[in-house]
């Protein structure tokens, strides 16, 4: 191993090792140790970041799989799917009257003397997934890489190739697929009878005109991986939070002994992780973490960030949005408010009661879709909403799709794994539900309740995970498009707005640049702060009392809504505080769409 | 390796027998073989086998090849400080001190300078002498200990805090080092079981349980491994019981022979290779003889983190459970338990059939008590259970362990508890006030009465909400589901009449017939909320008369005629026919109940949406600020939500106020007062205000009011209170809109005096005028021209006279016999 000098990029471990010894040197007690870092993650986070190390480091992916050293540095970016506690090792041992450590490293170099000292930390194990719905531009390119490693290939590529092969089509591997098609073949599901067995028929239905089509490669290209992470506070690491992991890749194939024939006590020593091989699934161990916000994921253009130019932006992306909608413009305002929109759960901790109502989402319901039209603008629409967003996922609404699938997580004691459902998404998830298949036919069971998830999640931003024994709220930042004929009754959406195209025109095409700016557009102006001055609050008040003296239907739901879009009309402007110009053209909009509604009826 | 670790003391070899086939760190260094010398206790099943053992053994460096933590070596106990390594020497000596209080030199805890003989006579001391109340004359723990030999048990349940009252030293010894001061407890407990009934022949172990602590699941760390804990959790699965043999015979195929038991010596069992007759020698001869080997239950549980201790973002941990003997099956899947155990941790091994082990350690928990705690958040008690309650004991900790009951004592001194409670009940659903009263005094509840004749009061309160809709009823009603102990929250729309109730079913293995309980039934002793009530079938109403007022729903189907409880307060909210209140309606017309029905009822609310500029304002001020300001600054001086359970639990189980005599005077006065309010000076008409319903209400919601100030005794200010509280309620439901009184006919008969007079007036009215223009059998009159004639005189109280009055009017008449209608022409006979 190389000395001093260490390569933190191809023997992080001696990185750890020396510091390790360095702090021993100093201060010469393990014990003291105990659930601290001695100083192993600073020597990374400055190669990391200081020098530059960072972009040496290469993504960990299936294809990279193939040639990454084990015990070496790799990145990954994945969501966070389960987690499976905590884990106590041998954190350090004394082998004669040396302490060694264990930290970082999965091997199982144990005191080779019973008698020796030890000490026991532990670390935290996550289970880590590709985000669901990711699109193909969010992914890091590939090309970037190079392979540092093409001469030192050694004969085992070969086997682990093989036995990448297998994860992919491995069973037991959870894939969080995207939409299934409208495919009618609930027979061969139910025969599968496990719950997360229809994610992985997915894989085998052809993806047709109707579904996110850029998605396929990332899942293919991506792997799940179980992180391993040390010294870090709970509250640092939440379910469903996107992360960039930089840490120490172990792929330790000896650890693998398939325990076939189990005494009697393996019902003991049965666990979660003898569902995740380290052959098939591999280990991180985390060195530096960070959490991945919607800004972090697409690159920022060199523009200033002035009014003028976002202004400009905005126009050019209704703009766009307005042709794929065959020149409605009405819904392409409202689709830009709604992509901005984002449940701000402050609220939460106040009004942490029964009822919370979830502030801050706009969810729309575009009507007027009828099978003819849906192939064009509503096909155009996902497809444009897939190369905005970072991670879009697509749902067509039928009955046996209803009835056969498993939309929210489940827990499954045997496995002690929490398996995944299609709406255990990432925060700033945006999902289609496309209602135009849906027929008439009796939902079972199982349908009724994943109507019900789906209502849930889109009133309260809250989904239902299956406990079995109890049912648990995870909270959701999920932006639901819903494209129907009618006003869907099953999933009632904060905004329903008829569409009326009246061209066909095909998008043109957009250069890259222009959608750089606008994915930066979005996801820059999605985090702004908002506030309100106090007069205009007293303006906005007066103008509710009135709207409410005039019309008594008016409700509390309209009010927040309406509140709501001054927010995001606002914020699609670049501004941070409201004003009486975009309140104005808020209840314009509003007005715009009353009319359409009378004009429809 | 056996030979080096005989055993030290007495605590040495009672549990030898070891459950630990696979766990490296838990093996048994002690050969047991040589320590039979005891008659009792030796082959004893111990709960927790392995652990006692291994920790309490006198050890040699390779003895555990495992890598172990320094918890782990603190833990063991070492004979002698001064000799660590003499431990072969002794054995015999410390074999004949039971008390061990004899000239044996002094034994310490390995790594400690906890004495073994201190905390023997600590333990002695603590079983023989501790009292719960100083004039019991013998101590808890020997009576109990009686009763276990005499039942024949063998386990001995002791509560920690009886340990920490006597001796805090020995609890800090036990919690930190459970292994070798459980071992030592045992081994007391055997001596003295021994002296009580030398023939006792059964092992008696000490069960710890009540902790004075409890550690969340999820802050196990490294440092709680060998240490006594205590946790919640519900369990989530269970294996399979498995039997663990403990001890194998072996027989000689050639011979015959049966060897003598042979022990489980790490984790396995050496088969002999060689009989063991002196004629027969031969060689791997040997075979197990299974009906005459010793086996043992153990079962593996796996507990997880109950929903509450969850914080954001994260999924519930689990952690394993080891069970032994008894333990097997005290709980099964989806039961919260409080576990009390020690935490252990088992280092992996690489393979099966390796040595090698991984540096990676499984963890478990050894249990030493299991207890099952109710499923429901706050299950409430009312005095009828109390009594069974009482024997069990224990129960109560649990409830009221996480808020105290002085703090719910201070919080009910304060003055303000009434108006504090008010804002806490659903903080977000602004004004409604005295709804929010009236839902309070249904919380808590008024007292049942059964009268020795045989008749019962009810104390439960129904509330009905009739209001326009998106006025947050249902939010109120989800609301108070959660809140209270016991609840069904259904839809009327979805619920039907078995539903509710109780239906028969046949069960479709056995094809007998069973009785399955509805909602109400369910909610015994709770509170039955019931949204969209005006949209139940009339079938599945006229089933809750019963139940709202008898407080059981009888049943008389398929050979199954059965009366069950249903001690159930009724909550239902409805929105009135064409979704918006017609305030020129009565109340049973707007929502279209049966009167029957609706005066069951204590309190009806009308929740209006009044055109109101003020309440617009409020509501625009209350969004805006959910939208915009920082929520914080928002916040009222609110009680969260556990202690407002807690609080309605402990009041609803350990208040029962009674009247005093200042507030039944009280009661007495206003009710007549209300009675005479409907004879106001100058009106012939009789207006009924009050019925005895009411002053059963009242007596309710004043007794509500004392619980919800933790009063035992109802004051003349709760019924105040209470009139203004169904004044309130009735004064929106039962008010006649043309007079502006309050008439109880409203709700009884859904037509109000004034209404009734009206239509009197009318019929002698219309009456006249047919006299006066039609003959009898001359021609006829069309009823518009009538109604014309009618407007003419203004007769009607000078009211307007309606068509359809009018043909009520003219059916009254043909009723009589005074003439005849035919479509549209009246005809006089």
């Amino acid at each position: 191993m190389v000395g001093l000098p260490y390569d933190c990029l191809a023997n992080p471990l001696g990185a750890v090792r020396s510091t390790f010894d360095k702090a021993m040197s100093s201060d010469s007690s393990a014990a003291a140790l105990d659930g601290k870092d001695w100083g192993a993650a600073e020597v990374f986070r400055q190669f990391l970041f200081d020098d530059g190390g960072l972009s040496q480091v290469p993504w960990l992916s299936s294809s990279t799989m193939k040639w990454v050293q084990p015990n070496t540095l790799v990145r990954f970016r994945g969501m966070i799917q389960d987690m499976l506690g905590n884990e106590f090792y041998v954190g350090a041992y004394k082998d004669g009257d040396k302490w060694i450590t264990n930290k970082f490293a999965d091997g199982s170099h144990g005191p080779s003397d019973a008698s020796s000292d030890v000490r026991i930390w532990e670390r935290r194990l996550l289970y880590c997934t590709p985000v669901p719905g990711q699109n193909s531009w969010v992914e890091c390119a590939p090309d970037a890489m190079r392979n540092p490693y093409i001469s030192a290939m050694s004969p085992l590529r070969e086997k682990r190739q093989r036995e990448d092969e297998a994860t992919e089509s491995d069973a037991d591997m959870v894939e969080p697929g995207h939409a299934i098609e409208d495919s009618p073949n609930p027979k061969k599901m139910r025969e599968d009878g496990v719950a997360f067995e229809p994610f992985n028929l997915q894989k085998v239905v052809t993806e047709g005109s109707t579904s996110n089509s850029s998605t396929p490669p990332v899942e293919r290209n991506s792997v799940s991986c179980l992180v391993k992470i040390y010294d870090s506070p709970e509250s640092d690491l939440k379910l469903n939070e996107v992360f960039e992991f930089v840490g120490i890749f172990t792929f330790d194939p000896d650890l693998t002994v398939p325990i076939d024939d189990k005494e009697v006590m393996d019902d003991f020593c049965e666990d979660e992780l003898l569902c995740l091989p380290p052959s098939k699934v591999p280990r991180l161990h985390c060195v530096v973490h960070r959490k991945l916000g919607p800004s972090d994921l697409v690159s920022s253009p060199h523009l200033e960030l002035t009014t003028p130019v976002i202004k400009e932006i905005r126009e050019a992306l209704i703009g766009h949005l307005t042709a794929v909608l065959g020149g409605d413009r009405l819904p392409a305002e409202y689709i830009l408010l709604h992509l901005l929109s984002r449940h701000n759960d402050y609220n939460v901790q106040v009004h942490a009661r029964v009822d919370e109502v979830a502030v801050g989402k706009l969810s729309l319901n575009l009507t007027c879709f009828n099978k003819e039209n849906m192939s064009v603008f509503g096909n155009n629409l996902k497809l444009v909403i897939g190369s905005l967003m970072p991670f879009t996922e697509c749902l067509p609404l039928t009955v046996d799709y209803l009835n056969s699938v498993t939309l929210a997580p489940k827990k499954d004691y045997n496995t002690n794994r929490l398996v995944s459902g299609l709406l255990q998404l990432a925060e700033g998830s945006h999902l289609t539900i496309d209602e135009t298949p849906l027929q008439s036919g009796t939902l079972n069971s199982g349908g009724l309740e994943n109507a019900q998830v789906l209502r849930s999640m889109m009133e309260s931003q809250k989904v239902h995970y299956d406990f079995t024994y109890y049912k648990m709220e995870m909270p959701a930042d999920v932006q639901f498009l819903i494209l129907s004929e009618g006003k869907s009754n099953i999933l009632p959406a904060d905004l329903v707005l008829p569409f009326h195209p009246s061209s066909v025109d095909p998008a043109s095409g957009v250069d890259g640049e222009m959608l750089k700016a606008w994915r930066w557009y979005l996801a820059t102006m999605k985090s702004l702060p908002h506030s309100i001055d106090p007069p205009l609050q007293k303006a906005v008040e007066d103008d509710l009392v009135a709207a409410r003296q005039a019309d008594r239907s008016l409700s509390r739901e309209d009010f927040s809504r309406w509140l709501t879009m001054g927010r995001l009309m606002s914020v699609s402007f670049g501004a941070t505080s409201l004003s009486m110009e975009h309140w104005q053209m808020v209840k314009e909009l509003e007005r715009l769409r009353k009319n359409r509604f009378q004009g429809n009826l | 390796m056996a030979s080096d670790s005989s055993p030290v003391n007495t605590r040495d070899g009672q549990s030898s027998p070891d459950g630990w086939p696979t766990s490296p760190v838990s093996n048994t260094v002690s050969s047991p073989g040589d320590r039979p010398r005891r008659k009792r206790g030796r082959q004893s099943s111990y709960a927790t086998p392995s652990p006692m053992p291994t920790g309490s053994r006198a050890r040699t460096p390779q003895a555990t090849p495992t890598p172990s933590s320094n918890a782990r070596r603190r833990g063991r106990a070492r004979r002698s400080s001064a000799t660590p390594t003499s431990t072969d020497d002794v054995p015999p000596s410390s074999d004949v001190g039971e008390g061990n209080e004899d000239d044996a030199p002094v034994v310490y805890v390995w790594g400690t300078n906890i004495s073994v003989q201190d905390v023997n006579a600590a333990i002695l001391r603590f079983l023989r002498h501790f009292r719960e109340d100083p004039q019991q004359i013998e101590g808890k723990y020997m009576r109990m200990i009686n009763h276990v030999i005499e039942m024949e048990g063998d386990s001995l349940d002791v509560d920690a805090h009886d340990v920490y009252d006597y001796d805090s030293d020995l609890y800090t010894k036990m919690v930190r080092y459970p292994l070798e001061v459980l071992a030592i407890f045992d081994m007391v407990l055997m001596d003295m079981v021994g002296r009580i009934n030398p023939l006792f022949e059964k092992h008696i172990q000490a069960r710890i349980f009540n902790l004075k602590s409890s550690i969340s699941m999820r802050h196990l760390n490294p440092s709680d491994v060998e240490k006594m804990i205590s946790l919640k959790g519900m369990i989530i699965r269970c294996s399979s019981v498995i039997p663990e043999i403990r001890e194998a015979v072996f027989r000689c195929l050639v011979c015959g022979y049966y060897s003598d038991p042979v022990v489980v010596e790490r984790g396995r069992i050496n088969e002999p290779t060689v009989c063991a007759k002196q004629e027969c020698l031969s060689r791997n001869s040997m075979t197990l003889v299974h009906n005459r080997c010793r086996f043992a239950d153990k079962q593996v549980v796996r507990v997880q983190e109950t929903p509450d201790d969850i914080p954001d973002g994260g999924t519930p941990h689990t952690v394993t459970l080891l069970m032994h003997d008894k333990l097997v099956d005290a709980g099964k899947p989806g039961d919260r338990v409080e576990v009390t155990g020690i935490y252990r941790a088992m280092s992996v091994r690489v393979g099966q059939t390796q040595r090698t082990v991984k540096s990676i350690f499984k963890t478990y928990i050894d249990c030493l008590h299991l207890k099952t705690t109710d499923k429901s958040r706050m299950d409430v008690q009312d005095p009828m259970e109390t009594e069974n309650e009482a024997s069990t004991g224990d129960d109560d900790s649990t409830q009221k362990s996480e808020i105290s009951v002085e703090q719910l004592k201070e919080l009910s001194k304060q003055p303000d508890i009434y108006e504090r409670l008010t804002r806490s009940l659903a903080p977000n659903i602004w004004e409604l006030d005295d709804v929010k009263r009236g839902l309070l005094c249904q919380l808590f509840g008024g007292n049942a009465l059964k009268l020795p004749s045989g008749a019962s009061f009810r104390g439960d309160i129904n509330i009905l909400l009739v209001g326009d809709p998106g006025t947050s009823k249902s939010q109120l009603l989800q609301y108070i589901h959660k809140l209270s102990p016991r609840g069904i929250y259904t839809s009327g729309r979805g619920s039907s009449a078995v539903g509710l109730t109780a239906y028969v079913a046949k069960d479709p293995e056995t094809g007998e017939t069973v009785l399955e309980s509805g909602a109400l039934v369910l909610s015994d002793r709770g509170i039955c909320c019931i949204d969209e009530f005006d949209k139940m079938s009339d079938n599945a109403r006229s089933m809750l008369h019963e139940v709202m007022e008898q407080q059981t729903v009888s049943i008389a189907k398929a050979g199954i005629i059965a009366s069950l409880n249903a001690r159930t307060s009724v909550l239902a909210c409805a929105n009135p026919i064409g979704s918006r209140y017609n305030p020129r309606l009565s109340v049973i017309e707007n929502i279209h109940l049966p009167p029957t029905l609706m005066s069951r009822f204590d309190l009806i609310y009308l929740i209006l949406d009044k055109a109101d500029e003020e309440t617009d304002r409020r509501l625009a001020k209350h969004i805006v600020a959910l939208h915009f300001e920082n929520p914080n600054s928002s916040q009222l001086d609110v009680i969260d939500l556990p202690t407002l359970t807690a609080y309605i639990n402990y009041a609803r189980k350990h208040i029962h106020p009674e009247l005093s005599d200042e507030a039944a005077e009280e009661l007495t006065r206003g009710y007549v007062e209300m009675r005479k309010r409907g004879n106001f000076p100058g009106s012939s008409k009789k207006v009924i205000t009050a019925t005895p319903r009411q002053i059963e209400s009242l007596i309710r919601l004043s007794e509500g009011l004392a619980r919800i100030r933790f009063s035992e005794v109802v004051n003349k200010s709760d019924v105040i209170e209470a009139f203004r509280l169904l004044e309130v309620a009735m004064q929106q439901s039962a008010t006649d809109h043309s007079t502006g009184t309050i008439d109880m006919d409203l709700i009884t008969t859904g037509v109000s005096a004034s209404e009734r007079m009206r239509r009197e007036n009318l019929v002698s009215a219309t009456r006249s005028l047919i006299m006066d223009k039609l003959t009898i059998g001359g021609s006829a009159a069309r009823v518009m021209e009538l109604l014309e004639e009618l407007k003419k005189q203004n007769l009607g109280g000078g009211a307007e006279v309606h068509l359809s009055d009018l043909r009520t009017a003219l059916s009254t008449l043909s009723a009589e016999g005074f003439l005849a209608v035919h479509g549209d022409s009246v005809k006089r006979i």
